[in-house]
């Protein structure tokens, strides 16, 4: 775990040089200033110990609570809501019941029901890995990987309708205004590359999932901690190309020019820290124009490499290039990638209400070689023990059918899977269960941060996230409307142990 | 061209000079409510507080703090220290002792200060926030010069700073503080004119006519609905999947600014918002005022409506007893407060006041219950609604007709289409089209409703879940939060027995003289909306673990004086901006930022960095697009379609408006929950899902990045430029001289200096020489830099 950042560079009556410059403007101003402040200006100031509580910069480096398996983590999001009795979690006996009307309860966009028609899963399961582990001909080549994968069959959601269940999984509520798992994360751990930020968000080609921006909001916390958008085609960071008619060079002389007036300004107001912060962000601003151009050529990369990701097909091409960019990301100190596959609404994502085979396929088909490669990338150059990957959607589908006809299968939020991989995660495991039908999660028992009910609540997972990154989770905590926030709610929530490695 | 000092240089020597000071400690008197009550609610309540209390040991009272325990310890003994375990506890390096268990050890002054106190005797006071309100007296706190001449305000501040020895502030330059008032008030920049006779009046009166012009003015009311609009949650959508627009919700904007423009008594505008139905005469605006009500979010698909019902409820809760009486009920939702004396049984006896409220819908929004077609003439709102439901049954029942007769169609082929069917198809749709036509010329606002007279119980909710089981125990009636001992609510139905009366009776109490919080709290957010930071910097948590005030006599003068002006505020708003305190310099002094550095004692006006809004608005203005306009349904600023594609249906819920009206004011701007114009949410727009008290101010790269290179910056600058040229002389007949010289006169309002113009003729000179940068547009680049400097962003 890289922490050097965190560690004082010069010391003013026990404060390091940054706590003092935050604390000396006692505003919440929001960046790193060690472009233009470096070297050893500070080394010979000395600075009046007031009593007054420092106020760091937010996205500083810093400590985590405890060693952490994780340093970054990639966040497959499956949108739409993938169904896990198709995919990961074997149902042998859910085959012979298809077209069977079939007594079990169930939630979903439809509402509630108590027996329907039994939709057998449409693709045959065959054992992968030393583990032995199921895995449907949807993922061939993930498949391949299932040493190193630890799937939870038994993960359970409070909503199984897509707006609720997104915040849900992005942000741990299902009412909109809270911050997302990424800037929990960034928030608590800071970033460790001042280019880059420290919480990306990818998008389909088809386009964003509903509800938008709320889906990598910040909520209540500034909008330091909120994810920047990155984009594979055209200008990866939206305002981060000038205009052609702004050459680099003319933008450059003129920030030397606003530099200059700027510190001319600065001259008589020099106990003003926000300003020091706004002058130094132009050049963070820069600095982020230069780096994040190069963290996105793909050029860079072998033709072996891209053609293990997939981008040699039109078909994967585009999910591929997703993956291949997550991965250059983390290993650029950027922490939580969210990489989406799925957009906008109806088929153009995992949501198969009607015709599952088809919808299935296709999105599996875009994003079996991809994952698969990204996961066979990470563990060649030994970052996947430090990345965590997680794959999963909103909530998983149901063992009946959703209409009279078809093979569509309605929202469950009762019981899905989700998988995750590296980053201190055991491989080859597979934890709790679902019932004969995968209708509900049956197992584990209570105690599992979902009160008395059976299965691993959302809450679960992210606990065990900011676990693994060095984060508790019952105390990483941000004051808010009279309350210490946090990402798992008030009541306590432990990690998943059995993942643990 | 001028010497010019190297920036890192510049900014080191100002560095050097404000922070080559020793390290010194002032002490002053441990005070219960400052430095005591915060610190044991922050620190010890969670496990030894109100809701638990760990080994039998509770903090919160002076009883249960100093009884004695199951133990056999005292935690706290009057005036012996070393008999008191707290403070072995606070300062024992053996962790399975130490206190508090979990988080920072307390700081050598707090526990200095806890040493102090319990040394003095340890005495416990009510606190401040609910002590009742009375009017300090200003003589006994002024200093030096006689009371009668020196404005109340600065009575108390040059208390504060006496008491600190802080030498009183000099005042600001007259450009700075003109433009500073301007911005204050209005949320725009000065005139160069106004700037010019500002200068150059030397009349006594001077200031005090610039300060009542800027309180006339109409832009004031848009500034300062600004702030209400970020308490209440102000949105033109509803977030979730959907994220469907809330119909007329604008009218509850405008009405804010021509509340603030008029300065409607703040109690009128309490019960306006609260109850504008209920009140015995009902208005169009009082109406439009319980819009309130519906600017939250609220998901049409919820996954467990009846959670959802209390969400909604809970969402007027918190933002109600946030916004008007700084206290965080709504962390009683699930059990008794944690920290302050709010039971869990106060939360519900509250919601009780808004039981009887209908949802916004189910699954589409109910126009029965949300929409209020605005009477016209001699029309009661009660017939006007009459109205509009009759057509809206009318409208459904068409829409009927043409869903049947199309289904009609598809079921018997073509054979069903025959000239009858047609003729019968062609005039209802005729008729739903008229009608429609109608609905929409219909003025009609977004209100609440209630469902009748009689409310449904309301019952204490174990651990906050709705579908806890109840009991006649738990029942609760309507009733004011237990710690403020007020009365029990007299609650009658008003005549039109469309509601129960319950808001209504909230209303007058959360106005009423017996409450002393409103006021406080009133008073407080005006400090904080002119001077950057309450008197308590929590200003929508006045509860134990908020921040104290830093001028509790301060506060509550300003509190009496509201009362006394009749609840208006533009008088309170006259007196502060009239002060010392408020036309004091920004300028430093390194002794006192040594001893004050958060300038706890306004020894100094803290300067600050312009909001969203007054930013995107000083660019307009400053390119010459503004567009003053006021009032209206929103407007929609051009979002680059790379943000239009994070939609799942890209552009949805976003139009498009001319030029004219994309440059109108900000706060007019249409807030769509998921989708923020990308200038105003750089620049730390509130977030508007929960009530937001208090902006960020961050500063990050990609806000730079969006100044220099966004779509906006780069067309408003060429605006600019094409300004600047027609202003210098005509854009052939401008020398470039006068062009720079006149940019930096609209951008800064300010004469420019010499090296600064051969700073921008350098500049120019460069771009055009070395980079091959057309003359043209080295204008239009020069007016961009101009747009990021930090003079231009700050306010001293």
């Amino acid at each position: 775990m890289s922490t050097n950042d965190s560690k004082p560079r010069g010391s003013f009556c026990g404060n390091t040089r940054r706590e003092f410059f935050w604390e000396a403007g006692g505003s919440f101003a929001g960046l790193a200033l060690s472009g233009l402040l470096d070297g050893n200006f500070f080394a010979n100031q000395t600075h009046a110990a007031d009593g007054v509580t420092g106020y760091q910069n937010p996205l500083a480096a810093k400590l985590p609570m405890f060693a952490p398996k994780a340093k970054s983590v990639i966040f497959l999001f499956m949108y739409g809501g993938p169904s896990h009795v198709d995919t990961f979690d074997y149902k042998p006996a859910l085959y012979p019941l298809d077209g069977k009307i079939i007594k079990v309860k169930t939630k979903g966009r439809g509402g509630e029901r108590s027996e329907s028609r039994a939709v057998g899963p449409k693709w045959k399961f065959k054992q992968y890995g030393e583990c032995g582990k199921w895995v449907s001909d949807l993922f061939p080549h993930i498949g391949q990987h299932v040493d190193d994968i630890a799937f939870i069959h038994s993960m359970t959601a409070d909503s199984p309708i897509h707006g609720s269940a997104m915040l849900q999984m992005n942000s741990g509520k299902i009412q909109s205004g809270a911050p997302c798992l990424g800037s929990w994360v960034n928030y608590g751990l800071g970033s460790v590359n001042e280019n880059l930020p420290g919480f990306m968000v990818m998008l389909d080609k088809k386009g964003g999932p509903i509800s938008g921006a709320k889906n990598w909001a910040s909520g209540y916390m500034p909008a330091t901690y909120q994810a920047t958008l990155l984009r594979s085609q055209g200008d990866p960071i939206l305002n981060l190309a000038p205009p052609d008619d702004m050459p680099l060079a003319a933008q450059r002389a003129l920030l030397n020019s606003l530099q200059q007036s700027n510190s001319e300004h600065f001259l008589s107001r020099g106990d003003n820290s926000e300003l020091a912060a706004r002058i130094a962000s132009y050049e963070l601003a820069w600095r982020m124009q230069e780096h994040a151009p190069e963290a996105v050529d793909l050029s860079q990369e072998t033709v072996e490499t891209k053609k293990l990701y997939g981008l040699d097909q039109d078909r994967t091409s585009h999910f591929g290039r997703q993956c291949l960019l997550a991965r250059r990301m983390v290993e650029r100190g950027v922490r939580f990638v969210q990489v989406y596959s799925g957009g906008a609404h109806n088929d153009d994502n995992w949501d198969a209400h009607g015709d599952l085979e088809k919808n299935h396929a296709f999105h599996a088909g875009n994003t079996d070689r991809p994952i698969a490669g990204l996961l066979a990338d990470l563990k060649r150059s030994g970052l996947l023990d430090e990345t965590l990957v997680i794959w999963g959607g909103e909530f998983g589908r149901q063992p009946t059918a959703e209409y009279a006809k078809g093979t569509g299968r309605d929202h469950n939020s009762f019981g899905f899977t989700m998988w995750m991989a590296g980053g201190g995660v055991k491989g080859g495991i597979s934890v709790g269960e679902t019932d004969e039908l995968g209708a509900a999660a049956i197992a584990p028992g209570p105690g599992h941060g979902n009160g008395e009910k059976a299965g691993y609540h959302v809450k679960s997972l992210h606990a065990t996230v900011l676990h693994l990154l060095g984060l508790d989770p019952n105390r990483l905590s941000y004051f808010f409307g009279g309350l210490d926030q946090k990402l798992v709610g008030v009541e306590h929530v432990q990690p998943i142990k059995e993942l643990l490695g | 061209m001028a010497q010019h000092i190297s920036p890192t240089a510049a900014f080191g020597a100002a560095l050097a000079v404000f922070f080559s000071l020793s390290c010194s400690l002032q002490v002053i008197a441990a005070d219960f409510s400052r430095d005591i009550q915060p610190l044991l609610a922050k620190r010890c309540f969670a496990c030894h507080g109100p809701d638990t209390q760990e080994a039998g040991l509770r903090f919160d009272t002076a009883a249960s703090a100093t009884a004695e325990l199951d133990s056999g310890y005292q935690a706290i003994v009057p005036g012996d220290v070393d008999a008191s375990e707290i403070l072995s506890r606070v300062t024992s390096s053996d962790l399975d002792l130490q206190m508090p268990p979990e988080g920072a050890r307390l700081t050598a002054d707090e526990v200095s200060a806890l040493r102090g106190w319990i040394d003095d005797g340890a005495q416990w006071k009510e606190h401040w926030a609910f002590r009742s309100l009375v009017r300090p007296n200003v003589q006994e706190h002024s200093v030096g010069s006689s009371a009668g001449e020196i404005n109340p305000i600065d009575v108390f501040i040059q208390a504060g700073l006496a008491e600190h020895s802080l030498p009183v502030p000099p005042k600001a330059d007259r450009r700075a503080l003109l433009r500073r008032a301007t911005y204050n008030v209005t949320g725009l920049p000065p005139s160069e004119q106004e700037v010019q006779d500002f200068v150059a009046d030397t009349s006594p009166h001077a200031w005090e006519q610039v300060v009542d012009r800027l309180l006339a003015s109409p832009h004031y009311g848009e500034q300062w609905a600004r702030h209400w609009l970020d308490l209440v949650r102000y949105a033109d959508t509803n977030s979730y999947e959907r994220d469907g627009n809330k119909p007329h919700s604008w009218r509850y904007r405008d009405y804010v600014i021509r509340s603030f423009n008029d300065d409607k008594p703040f109690d009128d505008f309490v019960i306006e918002q609260l109850a504008g139905d209920e009140i015995p005469e009902p208005t169009a605006e009082s109406l439009i005022a319980t819009g309130y009500y519906r600017l939250g979010i609220w998901d049409d698909e919820p996954a467990d409506k009846l959670q959802h019902r209390y969400d909604q409820l809970d969402d007027v809760v918190a933002t109600t007893a946030k916004t008007f009486l700084a206290m965080t009920v709504d962390c009683a939702r699930c059990h008794d407060h944690k920290i302050d004396p709010i039971l869990q049984r106060d939360y519900y006896s509250l919601l009780a006041f808004f039981q009887n409220i209908t949802p916004m819908g189910d699954r589409q929004m109910n126009p029965d219950f949300i929409e209020q077609p605005l009477p016209k003439g001699e029309m009661t709102p009660a017939e006007a609604k009459d109205i509009a439901r009759d057509r809206n049954r009318r409208l459904q029942e068409a829409r009927g007709e043409v869903k049947a007769i199309k289904q009609r169609i598809k079921e018997h082929g073509e054979q069903a289409r025959d000239e009858l069917t047609k003729k019968d198809l062609k005039a209802w749709h005729e008729k739903v089209r008229q009608l429609e036509q109608e609905k929409a010329q219909m003025a009609a606002a977004l209100v609440v409703t209630e469902y009748g007279t009689t409310a449904p119980d309301t019952f204490v909710l174990y651990r906050g879940n709705p579908h806890a089981e109840t009991s006649p125990e738990l029942l609760v009636e309507p009733a004011f939060p237990s710690v403020l001992k007020a009365a029990t609510p007299t609650i009658e139905p008003p005549e039109n027995g469309r509601s129960t009366g319950r808001r209504l009776a909230l209303a007058k109490w959360i106005v009423s003289a017996e409450n002393p919080l409103t006021a406080r709290v009133l008073a407080n957010r005006i400090w904080q909306y002119h001077f950057g930071r309450g008197i308590v910097r929590s200003p929508s948590n006045f509860g134990f673990a908020g921040d104290p005030p830093t001028h509790p006599e301060l506060l509550d003068w300003m509190a009496t004086e509201l009362l006394r002006q009749g609840w208006q505020l533009k008088g309170l708003q006259k007196t502060i901006l009239m002060s010392a305190a408020y036309q004091a310099a920004s300028t430093p002094n390194q002794e006192a930022y040594a001893q004050d550095s958060r300038n706890e004692s306004f020894w100094r006006f803290d300067m600050r960095r312009l909001s969203a809004e007054e930013l995107r608005d000083s660019v307009h203005i400053v390119s010459g697009a503004f567009n003053p306009k006021m009032f209206g349904p929103g407007t929609f600023p051009s979002i680059p379609k790379e943000v239009l594609a994070t939609q799942s249906k890209p552009g949805q819920g976003w139009g498009n408006s001319s030029p004219e009206e994309q440059a109108r004011r900000s706060v007019y701007v249409h807030v769509k929950r998921s989708l923020i114009t990308p200038i105003l949410a750089d620049f730390d727009l509130a977030d508007t899902d929960t009530t937001c008290p208090v902006r960020f101010v961050t500063t990050q790269p990609t806000q730079a990045l969006g100044m220099m290179n966004s779509e906006f910056m780069q067309q408003q600058s060429k605006v600019f430029a094409q300004r600047i040229a027609g202003e210098a002389g005509g854009p052939d007949m401008a020398d470039t001289k006068s062009c720079v010289r006149r940019a930096i006169e609209v951008a800064l309002v300010r004469e420019p200096t010499d090296d600064e113009v051969q700073h921008g003729l350098a500049l120019i000179n460069e771009l055009e020489t070395t980079e091959g940068i057309s003359p043209g547009r080295s204008l239009e680049l020069y007016c961009l830099f101009l747009l990021n400097l930090n003079e231009f962003a700050y306010l001293d």
